[in-house]
């Protein structure tokens, strides 16, 4: 730790917020594999956007702008059926309620950037960014090079979305439904799934998490999606507590 | 919709990501999480993703649940999944997926 010697003041806290170029590396080749993902499943939101009558501009300033890949396909058949501006609104916040939690999570660990970052910050954080961010710094503890690995992830992730999106957009009709591109989006998530559940607690989560969703898919606005992960939640956390019980009592 | 009401709607929705993915970064200071929540919070990302995989690998289109052979996709998931837990590769484990999803949708005759 030769730093610490070098350091006027060694009780400082660590600054998360400068560059910290090996961060931002980790980041990268923590989040590319998953760009394949994403871009694909732009590519099916592109499509999508333009199948329900978008024009090519519309299509391009809802992607840029809304960036919010599930908000967008539950608004596409409101906006073709001509609901009213507030009930579209009001459909997309339901459908994004997990990036509260998602909020929540995170943004303890940012909380002395400015104001305008923690903004940006938060407006890219997406379901498989969140996700792989917190496998690497799961605690608030203030540890050099915390922004620097989320920039590697969320700036690729944002682009990769936005060049799958465009293209889909721009190619329209022409990609066959068949191809079932968007299952590229489902694989992705696998593999951030999969090391995650390496706890029983995370397991029984996700398990339950999952046959809710699937169980609750028909609710309006998504919120089968919503209803899954708060079950999911407290089941892990059941487990969770019933593990320390007996660890307990074992001792 | 007319063309303003549709860009109208785009900023909405704008504004609805805005509210909810960086809600607690821009008034997090003034509203402290118990560290109860806070430990329950943790499996929410795992959770989510779960929720959004779950309904793709097992509903067919009309929204019942599949578990039959012709759920390529389920089929493929699952072989995507053992293929990750064998050789950890994200990247891998997309190729293959896909790979096995086109093939099992080209070559096992249609029910």
């Amino acid at each position: 730790m030769w730093q610490l010697n070098h350091m006027s003041d060694t009780d400082r806290e660590p600054d998360i917020a400068a560059h910290h170029e090996p961060s931002w590396r980790a980041g990268l080749k923590d989040g590319v594999p998953s760009l394949f993902g994403i871009l694909a499943w732009g590519m099916v939101v592109g499509v999508a956007m333009v199948k329900s009558g978008l024009t090519v501009p519309q299509g391009l300033g809802m992607t840029l702008l809304a960036f919010a890949g599930s908000a967008q396909l539950a608004s596409l058949p409101l906006i073709a059926a001509g609901a009213p501006i507030w009930v579209v609104f009001l459909t997309a916040l339901v459908v994004n309620l997990r990036f509260v939690i998602f909020a929540a999570l995170l943004a303890p660990q940012f909380a002395r950037l400015p104001l305008r970052q923690r903004f940006f910050l938060g407006y890219a954080a997406g379901d498989m960014t969140v996700a792989i961010y917190l496998q690497k710094f799961p605690t608030e503890k203030p540890e050099v090079g915390k922004v620097s690995y989320l920039k590697g992830l969320l700036y690729p992730n944002w682009t990769a979305w936005q060049v799958g999106s465009i293209t889909g957009v721009l190619l329209g009709s022409t990609v066959p439904a068949e191809w079932g591109l968007g299952f590229a989006g489902t694989l992705a998530i696998i593999g951030i799934t999969v090391p995650m559940v390496a706890t029983r607690p995370a397991l029984c989560g996700v398990l339950v998490s999952g046959a809710v969703a699937v169980a609750a898919a028909g609710l309006p606005y998504k919120l089968g999606l919503l209803a899954a992960v708060l079950v999911g939640m407290l089941t892990a956390m059941a487990v969770e507590s019933r593990q320390e019980k007996r660890a307990v009592k074992h001792v | 919709m007319s063309e303003l009401e549709i860009w109208l709607t785009i900023i909405a929705l704008a504004c609805a990501t805005a509210a909810t993915r960086s809600s607690f970064w821009v008034i997090g200071e003034h509203v402290p999480i118990p560290t109860r929540v806070q430990g329950m919070l943790r499996y929410a990302p795992s959770c989510a993703l779960a929720a959004i995989i779950g309904p793709d690998l097992l509903l067919d289109p009309a929204g019942a649940v599949d578990l039959g052979l012709h759920n390529y996709k389920l089929i493929a998931g699952i072989a995507a999944a053992a293929y990750y837990l064998l050789r950890k590769s994200m990247l891998e484990t997309i190729i293959f997926g896909m790979l096995a999803f086109t093939a099992l949708r080209l070559l096992l005759p249609a029910a």
